[in-house]
């Protein structure tokens, strides 16, 4: 081929979710970098395709047969009346929340978490000032305290990196009760809450994984929520394809959209584009839980292949409940697991037989404020209230008074 | 949709719209930088006395009230619904209102007709006419009144009390002309966004603007007309007592396009001329241009019709009464000499002027006029009985008290209005002129900053007086 008809060829076009899409997100599902929602295949959050999850995650508080109760009255044998009844109860309680995890990467952000950590004897009343101002910071969208070798770790979207550092990071990390912030940029997002996100490996996406104790524990650690209701958070968490996710009957009652329409479009988001996930959030808070969250250090010879080898190895680990893969930081893996549930000394010991582990960095979460983007904390009245922030065209790091 | 009159159980409910016992906001946010919270804290700033439901099935409360889950768990009786929620859940709160009874709902939402989802808006709409429960919107910004302390919807202000009702498609213009009326003192009696119209119709303001007494004239912006003729009907029963001022947008090529991405108003095929016979038919009178639809309802609301083209134009300026009598014939009304309109004025204004002065008409009494000049020239003017409207104008020279000249025009105003003769002020210059015109239109008389738009509201108040004439036979 000549170059003049090299020049000539016209440019490969994908759609996220096609045959067409690069090989390698057949692997990883590596989330391209979108530019906002110029990414071929991206569609916004209030897309008429996203309709479904949208009439879910707005009824779902007052009309819980947005789910498809047939579905999961089958799967769990509790009849239609009782998982409305649990539901709405469970809702009520504030002991469960739907959560939307947009893929955000995709969408033209990036995801940073970042640990802070503050010097020895700052006050008990200090950290709880940086955790006020945590818990209200919109620009936050996932957040939790912690005791140990850290005693934050937070996460948000940004488009510029910069704006987090300006917005987010600078104003209490230069406080002098700070001894690091460090940050990591997130390579992977594997697991949340247990359920596995889009870039979790081959065909766990989706998949809601619990150790085997695990529900045995829980039964036995706390009283808020029984072997039914934990059966039932289970089940709708549950990979299914849509039909049996949702009612698209209800929702077209209560929207007045056609059913098809709405199958379609979310099937096409969730199950083939991978654009978001929608999760039963289980309000550990409220349950008494603790979690364990280990940060590991890689030695820096490693590969990055074998650094995603290792993150999908961990992942293959049901107790592990949350699973980050970073790039750029001081740290290549976060994983997490449940103090009361799983035994997380074991768990440790599984990380430090890996020789590629230099250090691993431990804390307790303790409190969380925000699970991304709908605000916890029911004592400020603020239960589920969601707050969507997007930095597009702002530059925070201009000073209003420099202007 | 179409309606072929207007419905009498719409028009008795319209003012459920405006004069609710009780609200419920659907949607009603705990976050003080989204609507559903703006809409609560407008109506309490603006000092709203009646009961207030926040329903939001994930709070407790919201601005300290109690909420809750939905419009049908609502302990009390519910007036007014407005709804701000996503679209997908605007069908069932209808549904919940149908249930519980309530009068009247407004939906705020957008992402209906005007983004394909017709069919969507017309089942909606069918389903609350079969309840009889009157929908104002979707797509829409709010409604309110300054004279009943009524800001309902994401609106920052309130007009100042007048006698204009601004009744709107679009949300953003409504904005503007309720900014015009804090700025420029262009008094409301109230205010209302339609959006999409998809059932509550302009025909049925129309008719609920005809009955309201603080309403002296109806000002209503187009984008499309659904139903032409329970506009001419309506307009037809109301004219005959108050004026209404029409503009009509989207006529232009793209512009037909852009109405229909706005407030889905379906222009296609339809010509200006079109507009202009239904408008004629209806006793309406239509402006072009949005500085001219607010300078002549400001008239019409505030000054009686004007009986005949015999104005007086009193002015020390006279390059002002050159631009205004070159848009008096240029509007179709040209002006007639002083001697022309009464023997004898002519003498008797001159006893008010310097011997420069130009007694035709635009009477010239010369930039070094004194308030006193304006005052027996204004007097001699409104008193002579062929005179049918008097035109004032005021070009601040270094010798001219503007104060005082304005004082002077407000006290003959109030001494000579009951003789039913308009009269219209301009005052072209700075800060001075600003200030006149506010002070002028506090008092009940329409000033303009520009001859055009002051020559325009006369032109506007006689159209009224042969509308009224031919529509009270």
């Amino acid at each position: 081929m000549t170059k003049e008809k090299e020049k000539t060829e016209p440019t490969p076009t994908y759609l996220l979710g096609s045959d067409e899409q690069q090989k390698w997100m057949q692997k990883y599902f590596f989330a391209p970098r979108g530019i906002a929602f110029a990414e071929p295949g991206i569609v916004a959050l209030d897309n008429p395709k996203m309709s479904a999850l949208n009439i879910t995650k707005s009824s779902y508080q007052i009309r819980p047969e947005v789910f498809n109760l047939n579905w999961l009255s089958e799967a769990t044998k509790v009849k239609k009346e009782e998982l409305k009844k649990r539901l709405l109860r469970l809702y009520d309680e504030h002991l469960i929340i739907l959560v939307l995890n947009g893929s955000v990467q995709v969408e033209g952000f990036g995801l940073y978490y970042w640990i802070v950590k503050l010097r020895e004897g700052t006050s008990p009343k200090i950290k709880k000032e940086f955790g006020d101002w945590y818990q209200n910071k919109d620009e936050i969208c996932s957040s939790w305290e912690t005791e140990g070798d850290f005693d934050f770790f937070n996460g948000n979207h940004m488009r510029v990196l910069d704006n987090l550092i300006w917005n987010v990071i600078m104003p209490l990390g230069q406080r002098p009760e700070v001894e690091y912030v460090h940050l990591c940029p997130i390579r992977r997002d594997i697991r949340e809450d247990w359920l596995n996100m889009p870039d979790a490996p081959g065909g766990m996406y989706r998949q809601y994984s619990w150790g085997e104790e695990e529900e045995k524990n829980l039964l036995k650690c706390q009283d808020k929520l029984d072997a039914t209701d934990i059966k039932i958070i289970k089940a709708i968490n549950q990979k299914r394809p849509m039909k049996d996710y949702f009612d698209f009957k209800v929702l077209a009652e209560i929207s007045g959209l056609d059913p098809k329409d709405m199958e379609e479009g979310i099937k096409d988001l969730i199950e083939s584009k991978r654009i978001v996930v929608p999760l039963i959030y289980m309000n550990w808070q409220k349950m008494g839980l603790t979690h364990k969250m280990y940060l590991i250090k890689l030695s820096q010879i490693i590969p990055s292949w074998r650094k995603a080898e290792i993150a999908d190895e961990l992942a293959a680990i049901p107790e592990f409940n949350l699973v980050l893969e970073f790039t750029d930081s001081f740290y290549d893996i976060a994983v997490r697991a449940c103090n009361q549930t799983t035994n997380v000394e074991k768990l440790l010991e599984k990380i430090q037989s890996y020789t590629e582990v230099e250090t691993v960095k431990q804390s307790n979460m303790v409190k969380q404020y925000r699970r991304w983007v709908d605000r916890l904390d029911d004592h400020n009245g603020f239960w589920e209230e969601s707050i969507f922030t997007d930095d597009f065209l702002q530059d925070y790091t201009v000073r209003k008074e420099e202007k | 949709m179409k309606i072929n009159k207007a419905r009498k159980y719409v028009v008795d409910n319209l003012k459920y719209a405006l004069n609710p016992s009780s609200i419920a906001v659907v949607g009603a946010s705990r976050y003080p930088n989204k609507v559903g919270y703006k809409v609560i804290d407008g109506l309490k700033k603006w000092g709203y006395k009646g009961t207030i439901y926040p329903v939001n099935p994930r709070a407790d409360n919201v601005y300290g009230l109690k909420a809750y889950k939905t419009v049908k768990d609502i302990p009390g009786e519910v007036d007014l619904v407005f709804i701000a929620v996503p679209a997908h859940l605007v069908k069932m709160v209808l549904e919940h209102s149908v249930e519980k009874k309530v009068k009247i709902v407004v939906i705020a939402t957008s992402a209906f007709k005007e983004i394909g989802r017709g069919e969507l808006q017309n089942k909606l709409t069918q389903y609350c006419r079969d309840h009889e429960l009157p929908l104002i919107g979707p797509n829409l910004v709010g409604m309110g009144s300054p004279y009943l302390n009524f800001n309902c919807g994401f609106i920052p202000y309130l007009p100042v009390k007048g006698p204009v009702a601004m009744i709107s498609q679009s949300g953003a213009n409504l904005l503007a002309a309720l900014g015009t009326s804090q700025m420029s003192h262009l008094g409301m009696s109230f205010f209302v966004g339609l959006g999409n119209k998809a059932d509550v119709d302009f025909s049925e303001f129309i008719a609920y603007g005809g009955q309201d007494p603080n309403t002296k004239c109806l000002a209503l912006y187009f984008e499309g007309l659904d139903s032409p003729d329970a506009l001419i009907s309506a307009c037809q029963s109301v004219v005959p007592k108050k004026p209404v001022v029409v503009i009509k947008v989207g006529g232009s090529k793209i512009g037909v396009k852009a109405a229909f991405a706005h407030t889905a108003s379906e222009n296609e095929g339809l010509n200006d001329a079109y507009f202009d016979e239904i408008f004629a038919k209806a006793g309406a009178i239509r402006a072009t241009t949005w500085q001219e639809f607010l300078d002549i309802s400001l008239a019409l609301g505030m000054q009686p019709p004007l009986k005949s083209d015999r104005v007086v134009m009193i002015t020390n300026g006279g390059g002002s009464g050159l631009l205004s009598c070159d848009h008096f014939e240029r509007s179709g009304m040209p002006m007639h000499e002083l001697k022309e309109i009464s023997v004898g004025l002519s003498g008797k204004i001159q006893a008010y002027m310097p011997m420069f002065g130009s007694p035709l008409n635009p009477v010239d009494i010369a930039g070094t006029a004194s308030p006193v000049h304006y005052k027996g020239a204004f007097m001699q003017a409104f008193c002579d009985p062929n005179v049918d409207g008097v035109y004032g104008s005021i070009c601040p020279t270094a010798v001219t008290d503007v104060e005082a000249v304005v004082d002077y025009a407000i006290e003959i105003y109030d001494k000579y209005k009951h003789l039913g003769k308009p009269f219209v002020m301009e005052c072209q210059g700075g800060q001075e002129c600003h200030d006149a015109i506010m002070k002028l239109r506090d008092h009940g008389i329409p000033a303009y900053p520009t001859p055009e738009q002051a020559v325009n509201a006369i032109v506007a108040l006689r159209k009224y007086a042969k509308i009224k004439a031919n529509f009270s036979k």
